[in-house]
């Protein structure tokens, strides 16, 4: 069933409640007219407590990628010592076709500050940090813009209307990435805030602990945080009307997906862009529904469902009933939901090329920290763009098969993510389009390679 | 590639009498961030970019004033500055245009945008226009997939590109 209202996009138009086009800057006033600040208001009432466990109760798992539950991260924080707490928001959305945070930075940023107060309220967090990606330069203008207005209404500051968080006055700072994917992740945004090169750390200590300055740190996505004022104004319940349960009698590890998600569309179709629906829903709906299905005269063979590194879902698997929600990875043998942002890949785009594209990416952005990575990563691309020349062998395919493979898997063998996106975005290409790698090592070799 | 070092033996730095960060320039650092962090080696990025924003580019003598200012060893602030894909450790063109080449530019037809930049500026990826009006960068990923191809002129993202678009909007830089 098509979402009846929207929860994240309520003041920024979308379809089917409104168009891209109509969409303006939210101010302060604006947002406060619309409900705005309302949650913040009801936080300030109630116990840190009594914040987390209501997080914690309505099950709100992060939206950046990995999926983590909210309310659970919160909670591992020590109590407070006396000493600085931060938060840092990720907003360094870097994952190739993913576009989903910076409407809710550019357009409505109030959603997002309201959420940061109410989660340095709830963890006793004094700083936070919007950590955005340089290329963000519309976005940076406009949050910026927003951070004044707080200020200027008593959001934060020496007059916050919250008063001394973790006995400090509460501050909200922006800071502007330089263009690394890899400072996405999150120790290695807390190395990039501290002036250094996005090294990830290895964990442990993990950032509640030692994170940011050695101090106790809250990392989240733009997207979570801005779903927490719905969850403490209309409460754990409500949120859970939304979205998707866990199955009947299913044990608790199995991912509940509640609440609602912003998806990207990119690719041929007609309406491509960024839309929110329910947990749960089918890909294919999504696609016709809200992208208005391919545009005349494309076909459509894959999708990358949640940036590339989650892998790719072939178009026979979307026709059996693929479902966006946290279970997506187990049932269709890719690594999660992601960040839900759908690339339509047509027919005539070869799977080759696809694969080329992303080791690319990866070789470009690894970090060089974890030789497999660094190495690995370089060795995939170079491989490809022989197969794709058409000087490739069919030994190759086992090779980089076996290669993808043995990038390993966190924790254990690398410090960091990046490799498990190359391994499970190469692999998936290969594996569920080995019919085209096949094609195009024997169809058009023209050079011996041994 | 973040990883990669460049042989620096022989690099020739080039210095100038007036320093880069004057001592109003200064004041205005600590006036706008020093109360951010509590360590004044967080402030590496924000001066980074301010160095840029103003120069186009991170002479080397900026960067051995930004991290005496800084508190670190010029050996360090370089390290940050290095790994950052923003930052130029080199002139750059008057404009910087971005063509972005990930898979959703990809899949609508990037190649012809990057074409179309080639041929007006007679310039590869990574190169400058003879009269340093223009450096041509391709780029991972900018996040404006619903509108690829896309490209960034200097800080204004251009969306749903065709080859005469980018040719009109190269024309009107000067
Ligand atoms: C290589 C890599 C890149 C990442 N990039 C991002 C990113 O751009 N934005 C984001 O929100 N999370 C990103 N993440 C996930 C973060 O590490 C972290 O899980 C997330 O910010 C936590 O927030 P959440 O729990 O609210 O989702 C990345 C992870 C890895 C391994």
């Amino acid at each position: 069933m098509p979402l009846d209202a929207p929860v994240l996009f309520k003041r920024v138009p979308t379809a089917p409640w409104g168009s891209a086009n109509e969409r303006i800057y939210v101010d302060y006033d604006d947002y406060v007219a619309q409900d705005g600040y309302a949650a913040l208001d009801k936080a300030i009432g109630m116990s840190p407590e009594d914040i987390v466990a209501e997080v914690k109760a309505a099950e709100l798992r992060g939206r950046g990628g990995a999926g983590f539950p909210a309310g659970m991260k919160w909670s591992f924080l020590p109590p407070p010592d006396g000493g600085q707490r931060f938060l840092a928001i990720n907003a360094d959305e870097s994952e190739p076709a993913t576009f989903k945070d910076q409407i809710l930075i550019q357009y409505d940023p109030h959603s997002v500050i309201e959420g940061i107060a109410m989660c340095m309220l709830a963890c006793q967090l004094d700083t936070a940090y919007f950590y955005i990606r340089g290329e963000y330069h519309h976005q940076r203008e406009a949050f910026e813009r927003a951070i004044a207005e707080a200020y200027d209404k008593g959001v934060f500051g020496e007059n916050s209307r919250m008063g001394k968080v973790n006995d400090r006055a509460p501050n909200l700072y922006l800071h502007r990435g330089a263009g690394a994917y890899i400072c996405g992740e999150e120790t290695a945004l807390i190395e990039s805030l501290e002036g250094k090169r996005g090294w990830p750390r290895i964990k442990p200590p993990f950032p509640a602990v030692a994170g940011a300055f050695a101090r106790p740190t809250i990392i989240n996505n733009v997207e979570t945080l801005a779903n927490v004022p719905h969850v403490i104004l209309h409460g754990a319940d409500a949120w859970k009307g939304r979205g998707k349960g866990r199955p009947e009698g299913a044990p608790p590890q199995v991912p509940a997906s509640f609440g609602t998600k912003l998806m990207g569309i990119s690719g041929p179709v007609k309406r491509p862009g960024v839309y929110e629906e329910e947990l749960g829903v089918k890909l294919t709906d999504v696609i016709e529904r809200l992208g208005g299905g391919p545009l005349p005269g494309e076909n459509i063979k894959a999708y990358f469902h949640g940036g590339i590194s989650m892998g790719v879902i072939s178009q026979e698997e979307a026709e059996q009933g693929v479902e966006l929600d946290f279970d997506i990875g187990k049932k269709w043998n890719n690594l999660g939901l992601g960040t839900a942002c759908i690339t339509v890949i047509p027919e005539r785009t070869s799977m080759v090329s696809m694969a080329r594209n992303c080791a690319r990416f990866y070789s470009h952005e690894s970090c060089g920290q974890c030789t497999h990575c660094r190495e690995g990563s370089n060795w995939i691309y170079k491989m490809l763009t022989r197969i794709e020349a058409g000087d490739g062998a069919t030994k190759d395919l086992d090779m980089l098969l076996e290669l993808a493979t043995s990038m390993g898997s966190m924790p254990g063998h690398n410090i960091c993510g990046l490799s498990d996106g190359t391994n499970w975005a190469i692999r998936t290409i290969v594996n569920k389009f080995f019919g085209e790698f096949e094609a195009a090592v024997s169809s058009k070799r023209t050079v011996s390679l041994v | 590639m973040a990883w990669i070092t460049k042989n620096s033996g022989s690099t020739q730095i080039e210095r100038r009498d007036t320093p880069y960060l004057s001592d109003e320039v200064k004041e205005a650092f600590n006036k706008r961030y020093a109360h951010r962090y509590p360590t004044r080696a967080a402030l590496a990025l924000p001066i980074l970019h301010e160095i840029q924003h103003h120069h186009g580019w991170l002479p080397f003598q900026a960067i051995e004033e930004a991290a005496a200012f800084i508190e670190v060893e010029p050996s360090v602030l370089m390290d940050t500055a290095t790994f950052y894909e923003e930052f130029f450790l080199e002139p750059r063109g008057k404009h910087t245009v971005w063509v972005c080449q990930s898979v959703s530019c990809e899949i609508m037809n990037e190649a012809k945008i990057t074409e179309a930049v080639r041929e007006k500026l007679g310039i590869e990826p990574g190169e400058t226009t003879d009269d340093g009006l223009v450096t041509f960068m391709k780029v991972e990923c900018i996040g404006a997939c619903g509108g690829a191809p896309c490209a960034l002129i200097n800080e204004t993202l251009h969306e749903n590109l065709n080859a005469a678009d980018v040719g009109k909007a190269l024309d009107a830089l000067d």
